[in-house]
């Protein structure tokens, strides 16, 4: 795992990697004096499903804009699918999906149309249209419902629909911005297979989620935090950031203000809400030397269940942000 | 949505206050004075310094006075007869010819009814007897030229025109691509090799066809329905039409990049139609604005383009008598409109 905390890693000219889908080198954007994104630099390999974390405003959009080439970058750069995301814009477009949380669909079209169109955009020959158009809608589990009106799906078939239009020309790299928002587990469990498959045929998954269970799902993570990464890894090297740590768990009437309470104790580093549970870190300290149960129960709370729990995704987001001196 | 509350009311009482119910003045007087006498420069001072006129030209003859109304130089024109003032000396009976643009009927009833309120008092003054006979006096003989019935209509239609394309083209078209950031479809297409300007061709194209049906449909309604009568040229209508569209359709791109909703870009639209059309000369004539307004209503790009419609269709005046205004509302309009393309080409969907 490796921690950027100096912002000028990586800015140095880099040859371009052929295994890469995504290399970027100090890439930042500010808009007036706020830098929505902080030079950040990272690479994504082709095949993988790279995770981007972090909480709202932390500059997830921006990065993905900036990559797919919407918007400018202030300073640094990056290349996509071995293409200058300032130079050579068009290549980079030619060869992205793009896929944001509003799904983009044109409601007053029909599923049929919306496919249609978006062929059209990417220029697609008749044949290969009919071929992805069969494709798509089968994959999307739409087949039957052609003719009918987008705005009458579902919000899991528009989010299937969404990335059939984001895929219709085959690209070999597809952005996912909070793809799964808004949309019932069920559904979402759905997408992901879906994913899994895309990239199984070896197209390079750049997805940004809120969800920590779908980052789990991710072969690589970054954390971007108030427009820096903090932290990037496999899930597993993430979480080994905590190895170390004992995260009690507990099950206490009032959270919010056992949480207040928790502040004071000399041993714990990070409290926070987990859920209705709260978490706590007592860092390389045991469960029993911090007794955490009797500490609350002093004070008045009544905790009626205390484990001690693996540290998750979660867990480690909180620790970094908490070593930034923020809250996520 | 606090600037436009707060920009609102003080539109309004500019327009209330300053345009509604005030006499219109500084009407363009031009003054054919064949007689070049002390009684001909009384009658002159006279319209001038009653305040309704101002001196805009002495043409040297009946083509040269034609020609400046034909442009719209002088809306309101006095004929001096040779022989005026000897006429005055011996007290008998002349006349003064008064020629009326009667294109926009809002100022020609005016001007026509302070003429005969000035003549009138030049009568007193000139024949101070009161005399016995109707045939003593200076008789105004009034020729209103274009639209001799002085009927709102015609001076209303061709003004529609113009308005519509205004109210279709800039409104709809900010509403639209509002529409598209709100949905995300707008961002979606820019991250497709698609390019801006294909973009923004392919949303226009529609609306501009739409804008175009709606105007044949006024036009011919207006001239079939109305009887509104067209004395002009297609060729000028509907060059200064698609030349004054580009100004809207800029001004309906300007509209949704500065909107993040389409009830906003409704009021943004609204907040901008209001000025252009209390004072462009559409409801209310230029002439009635203060000076300070009066000079303020060039920077309006319907302005123009309305004194093309009006002109064309009523005096059939052309290119050469309109080149000024097609000039102006020119450079307004390729000027507001790549305006409009540059910044849109800057500025994502948020």
């Amino acid at each position: 795992m490796r921690f950027p905390w100096s912002k000028s890693t990586q800015v140095a000219e880099q040859p371009t990697d052929d295994s890469l889908a995504i290399d970027v080198r100090g890439l930042r954007k500010t808009f007036g004096d706020f830098a929505a994104v902080d030079s950040i630099s990272f690479t994504v390999k082709r095949g993988e499903i790279f995770g981007f974390l972090g909480p709202n405003g932390s500059g997830k959009s921006t990065t993905i804009r900036m990559l797919c080439g919407t918007i400018a970058p202030t300073s640094g750069g990056a290349s996509v699918m071995g293409y200058d995301i300032d130079a050579q814009a068009e290549q980079v477009r030619l060869n992205i999906g793009y896929m944001s949380q509003k799904f983009s669909l044109f409601e007053d079209l029909t599923v049929d149309e919306n496919l249609r169109f978006y062929a059209g955009v990417y220029g697609l020959t008749d044949e290969k249209f009919r071929e992805r158009r069969t494709y798509i809608l089968r994959m999307a589990d739409l087949e039957g419902r052609e003719g009918e009106l987008t705005k009458n799906l579902s919000v899991g078939w528009k989010q299937r629909l969404a990335l059939g239009c984001a895929t219709i020309h085959e690209p070999k790299l597809i952005f996912l911005d909070e793809p799964t928002s808004g949309v019932d587990p069920n559904a979402r469990r759905q997408f992901w297979e879906l994913l899994y498959d895309l990239a199984s045929q070896g197209v390079t998954l750049f997805v940004t989620t809120h969800y920590m269970d779908e980052a789990t799902h991710c072969n690589r993570l970054a954390f971007i935090y108030r427009g820096t990464i903090i932290a990037q890894g496999t899930p597993q090297e993430i979480k080994s950031e905590l190895a170390a740590d004992t995260i009690v768990q507990l099950e206490v009437a009032d959270g919010e203000s056992a949480l207040a309470a928790l502040g004071e104790h000399p041993l714990v580093t990070e409290a926070y809400m987990q859920g209705a549970l709260v978490n706590a870190n007592v860092g390389e300290h045991s469960a029993d030397e911090a007794a955490l149960p009797a500490f609350l129960a002093e004070r008045g709370f009544d905790v009626t269940h205390a484990e001690i729990v693996e540290p998750t995704l979660e867990d480690a987001f909180v620790h970094l942000v908490g070593l930034q001196g923020g809250r996520a | 949505m606090i600037r436009i509350m707060l920009i609102m009311p003080v539109m309004m009482l500019i327009v209330f206050g300053y345009v509604v119910g005030s006499d219109i003045r500084n009407l363009k007087l031009a003054v054919l004075d064949s007689d070049h006498s002390p009684q001909s420069q009384r009658v002159v001072d006279a319209f001038v310094h009653s305040g309704y006129f101002v001196l805009a030209g002495e043409p040297d003859s009946e083509t040269a006075l034609k020609k400046m109304m034909d442009g719209g130089k002088a809306v309101i024109a006095l004929e001096i007869p040779k022989g005026f003032s000897d006429a005055i000396r011996e007290k008998r009976p002349t006349q003064i010819g008064i020629v009326i643009d009667g294109s926009d009927s809002r100022s020609s009833g005016q001007a026509n009814g302070y003429a005969g309120g000035i003549i009138n008092d030049l009568n007193s003054e000139f024949y101070p007897r009161p005399s016995a006979t109707q045939a003593g006096g200076v008789n105004a003989q009034v020729r209103v030229l274009y639209n001799p019935t002085m009927r709102n209509i015609n001076t209303m239609v061709p003004a529609l025109l113009a308005f519509i394309l205004l109210m279709s083209t800039s409104n709809v078209m900010s509403q639209a691509i509002v529409r598209e950031r709100e949905r995300g479809t707008l961002e979606q297409l820019f991250v497709t090799p698609i390019g801006r300007t294909d973009y923004l061709l392919g949303k226009l194209l529609p609306y501009v066809g739409i804008a175009a049906i709606q105007v044949v449909i006024v036009f011919v309604i207006g001239i079939l329905w109305f009887q509104v009568p067209f004395h002009g040229s297609l060729i000028v209508i509907a060059s200064g039409l698609m030349l004054f569209m580009l100004s809207a359709l800029g001004i309906g791109m300007l509209v949704s990049l500065i909107s993040t909703n389409r009830q906003q870009a409704q009021q943004t639209s609204q907040l901008m139609q209001m000025p252009q059309m209390m004072l462009s000369g559409f409801m209310f004539p230029v002439e009635a604005f203060p000076t300070w307004l009066y000079y303020l209503t060039y920077l309006i790009p319907l302005r123009y383009i309305l004194v093309i419609v009006r002109s064309n269709f009523m005096k059939g005046s052309s290119f050469s008598e309109l080149w000024f205004q097609f000039v102006a509302m020119g450079a307004f309009s390729v000027g507001i409109f790549f305006l409009g393309l540059s910044r849109f080409h800057k500025r994502l969907a948020d």
